[in-house]
């Protein structure tokens, strides 16, 4: 990089720079917008009627209990805006999650489940709808939040103490990752299928994952935890890049692969239950944005991390729109929404790309 | 190779043995003794001979015959795509095949006169090889990396799963129910005309995948040098896939979708032999085998109604695998798998 660059090279450079951060508003801009269609979509109520509510509620305006407005304002501020705010959250949190696990361990196949996560979540969960019993001896509702959220961490923990003793390359640790998460899901299993239907179907429900239903009382941690973590990830993101070149080339740039390595898994677990743990296993967009922003931005960690939050928020804030649009035929879940619209366009990309374009 | 031989001959042992266990017990030289009755057509108690010939037998076979399809297919698959994440259903088999089971089970469409048994077996097999096909045809345009090949599994397998799930949240919880079981896999009710052709096609499969270990090791090279020893990657690897998703589909239509062995499998394969394919492909087929047998005696006898293949499979495949990756400390993963 030192030697002396052509004029033609730094415009070329800057001209790509500015395509990036153009990506990255566009994405943006997208996010505000779609949530902003988002507000009356599905429900009874107008467009203007969600921005009277939010504009009341904010100037502290009341209504008389049981009146028609007070329903209003309880309906939309309660039912229909917290699910948008968690899509927001919760693309952004698992596209970046996504977006460090493929950088860390160097493979296209890696989201922000390959150490297991969501198997431990999905074990938690399950073992308190089916056996009532949680992790956390807290039960209802919260009770499955808390327990899938403890579940979530056991298999990251697992994997970062197991690698200490095998060695800490990035394949025996997807492996350990993987055997882990069929240990998880066998257990899981084996309670879905001893269980009677119904708990089968409330089960499955919740491996799907879903953001309706979601309140306030679900955001301030989730918040604070994606918030937190795009920061931490925004700075390392350089390191990121070198631990793209693999382990030797990183080492010999100065890093201390081992320990960066272990810092990244711990913040992802925490990133990642926090999240699944209120909405449950939300597949596709953590696997896949990262991608897509690569397919059309170039590998560069500096910019993919941003991009992808913003992409990923997109993605899933648009799908929590599609499902909510396709209220009147049934009740279509965000994951197999955003499959069923995302994945042609994927492929789409996959075989529009350029050799090279794709880091991997 | 010895590591092979001990598999086979381990196999053996381990599937007499498995004749006698479950829930009915009875002594392996009583199963013996039934099974030679039945080879000669004599008359039997129609409860033994059931339990027996109809049912032990023609599963234990099943269970070698799976476990070494599964996991010589995921071995060759992490070779060839270069990842050990790779496994015989990255091609979105498992997708596909389930794809063709809800619509079968839970609308009644098939592709060949749905009130037959077979409907199902037939819809499983044939959508299973839908997303290798998709993927044979996006490879006559442009070039298909290992990544890029990967990544077209995973996009059609998410389209596939997406109409499956749709299919299993609108119908009741009975029919769910149905279509889950058959997603765990189970080893029961395995019929000796099944058997039979899986068996055909194991064998044939996994010699063509020994006949073409060469051109394997040549490609771990990198494409270049692949090239210039004479082997095409490309082809080598869409020919090699492509009998890896008919094996594959041959087994799932038959079993469900039993995971595990196909991933791990080949991996533990790996710490005893190395990654040399000549020797890689054998030992992940004899570890399979055996493998998957010991997972369904350990099924058998852990409850009245057994717990499916897979379930045990994967409880006790973990801890093996993390033991002996523990205790090697080796790296057998160098550059690519």
């Amino acid at each position: 990089m030192e030697k002396t660059v052509g004029a033609d090279a730094v415009w070329a450079y800057r001209k790509d720079v500015a395509k990036r951060i153009s990506f990255i508003t566009i994405c943006i801009v997208s996010v505000f917008f779609v949530i902003l269609l988002s507000g009356s979509i599905g429900t009874t109520y107008g467009f203007w009627d969600v921005y009277e509510v939010i504009y009341e509620r904010i100037m502290g305006i009341t209504h008389p209990t049981a009146s028609p407005e007070w329903w209003r304002s309880h309906y939309i501020w309660n039912n229909s805006l917290p699910p948008i705010i968690i899509s927001v959250i919760a693309g952004a949190g698992l596209a970046i999650g996504g977006t460090v696990m493929q950088s860390l361990m160097g493979n296209p196949l890696a989201d922000p489940y390959t150490t297991g996560i969501s198997s431990g979540a999905s074990l938690g969960a399950v073992s308190a709808i089916v056996t009532g019993f949680t992790f956390s001896s807290i039960s209802g509702e919260m009770g499955i939040v808390s327990s899938a959220f403890l579940g979530a961490l056991i298999p990251a923990f697992l994997v970062i103490f197991l690698t200490r003793f095998v060695g800490n390359s990035p394949t025996t640790m997807i492996l350990i990752g993987v055997a882990i998460s069929y240990f998880f899901n066998s257990m899981v299993t084996y309670l879905m299928i001893t269980t009677d239907t119904d708990k089968l179907q409330e089960a499955f429900l919740w491996q799907i994952g879903s953001v309706s239903g979601t309140g306030w009382g679900d955001i301030p941690l989730m918040l604070t935890i994606v918030v937190f973590s795009g920061i931490a990830v925004g700075l390392v993101s350089n390191k990121l890049n070198l631990m793209m070149l693999g382990d030797k080339s990183a080492k010999s740039m100065g890093l201390d692969i081992e320990n960066f390595r272990t810092l990244c898994l711990l913040l992802l677990a925490f990133l990642v239950a926090s999240i699944i743990s209120y909405t449950g296993i939300i597949g596709f967009v953590g696997l896949i944005t990262p991608h897509v922003v690569r397919f059309i931005i170039g590998g560069d960690n500096r910019f993919v991390a941003p991009a992808s939050v913003a992409m990923g928020a997109f993605i899933l804030v648009s799908a929590n729109l599609i499902s909510n649009l396709l209220m009147p035929i049934g009740d279509i879940p965000i994951g197999v929404v955003m499959s069923f619209v995302g994945a042609p366009i994927f492929l789409y990309l996959i075989l529009r790309s350029k050799a090279g374009r794709d880091m991997f | 190779m010895i590591f092979f031989l001990l598999c086979i001959i381990g196999s053996v042992f381990l599937f007499v043995y498995s004749l006698g266990v479950g829930h009915f017990d009875c002594g392996i030289l009583e199963a013996f003794d039934i099974i030679g009755k039945s080879l000669r057509g004599e008359e039997l108690a129609r409860q033994t001979k059931h339990i027996i010939w109809y049912g032990r037998t023609p599963s234990g076979l099943m269970a070698i015959a799976a476990g070494a399809i599964l996991a010589a297919g995921g071995g060759v698959m992490q070779t060839l795509l270069r990842n050990p994440l790779a496994d015989p259903y990255s091609m979105g088999i498992s997708s596909g095949a389930l794809f063709g089971v809800s619509i079968a089970v839970i609308m009644g469409i098939s592709i060949y006169d749905s009130s037959q048994s077979y409907a199902v077996i037939l819809n499983a097999f044939v959508f299973a090889l839908v997303p290798m096909a998709i993927i044979l045809m996006a490879s006559r345009r442009g070039d298909m990396t290992p990544s890029k090949i990967i990544l077209t599994g995973i996009a059609v397998m998410f389209v596939f799963s997406a109409f499956s799930t749709t299919l299993m949240l609108t119908t009741d919880s009975e029919t769910l129910a149905t279509v889950y079981s058959w997603r765990v896999g189970t080893l029961d009710g395995i019929s000796w005309a099944s058997l039979g052709i899986v068996s055909v096609v194991g064998v044939i499969g996994i010699s063509f995948l020994l006949t073409q270990a060469r051109k394997y090791n040549v490609m771990t090279a990198g494409d270049n040098s692949a090239k210039s020893m004479g082997v095409d990657p490309k082809r080598t690897t869409l020919v090699g896939m492509t009998v890896i998703s008919l094996m594959t589909a041959t087994v799932v239509c038959f079993t469900g979708t039993i995971g595990f062995v196909g991933l791990v499998g080949p991996h533990i394969a790996r710490l005893f032999v190395g990654s040399e394919s000549k020797f890689l492909i054998p030992a992940a087929a004899g570890f399979g085998g055996i493998f998957l047998l010991a997972s369904s005696c350990v099924a058998r006898v852990s409850g009245p109604l057994g717990l499916p293949v897979g379930v045990i499979s994967a409880m006790v495949g973990c801890p093996l695998f993390i033991i002996i990756l523990v205790k090697m400390r080796s790296n057998v993963w160098g550059s690519g798998v």
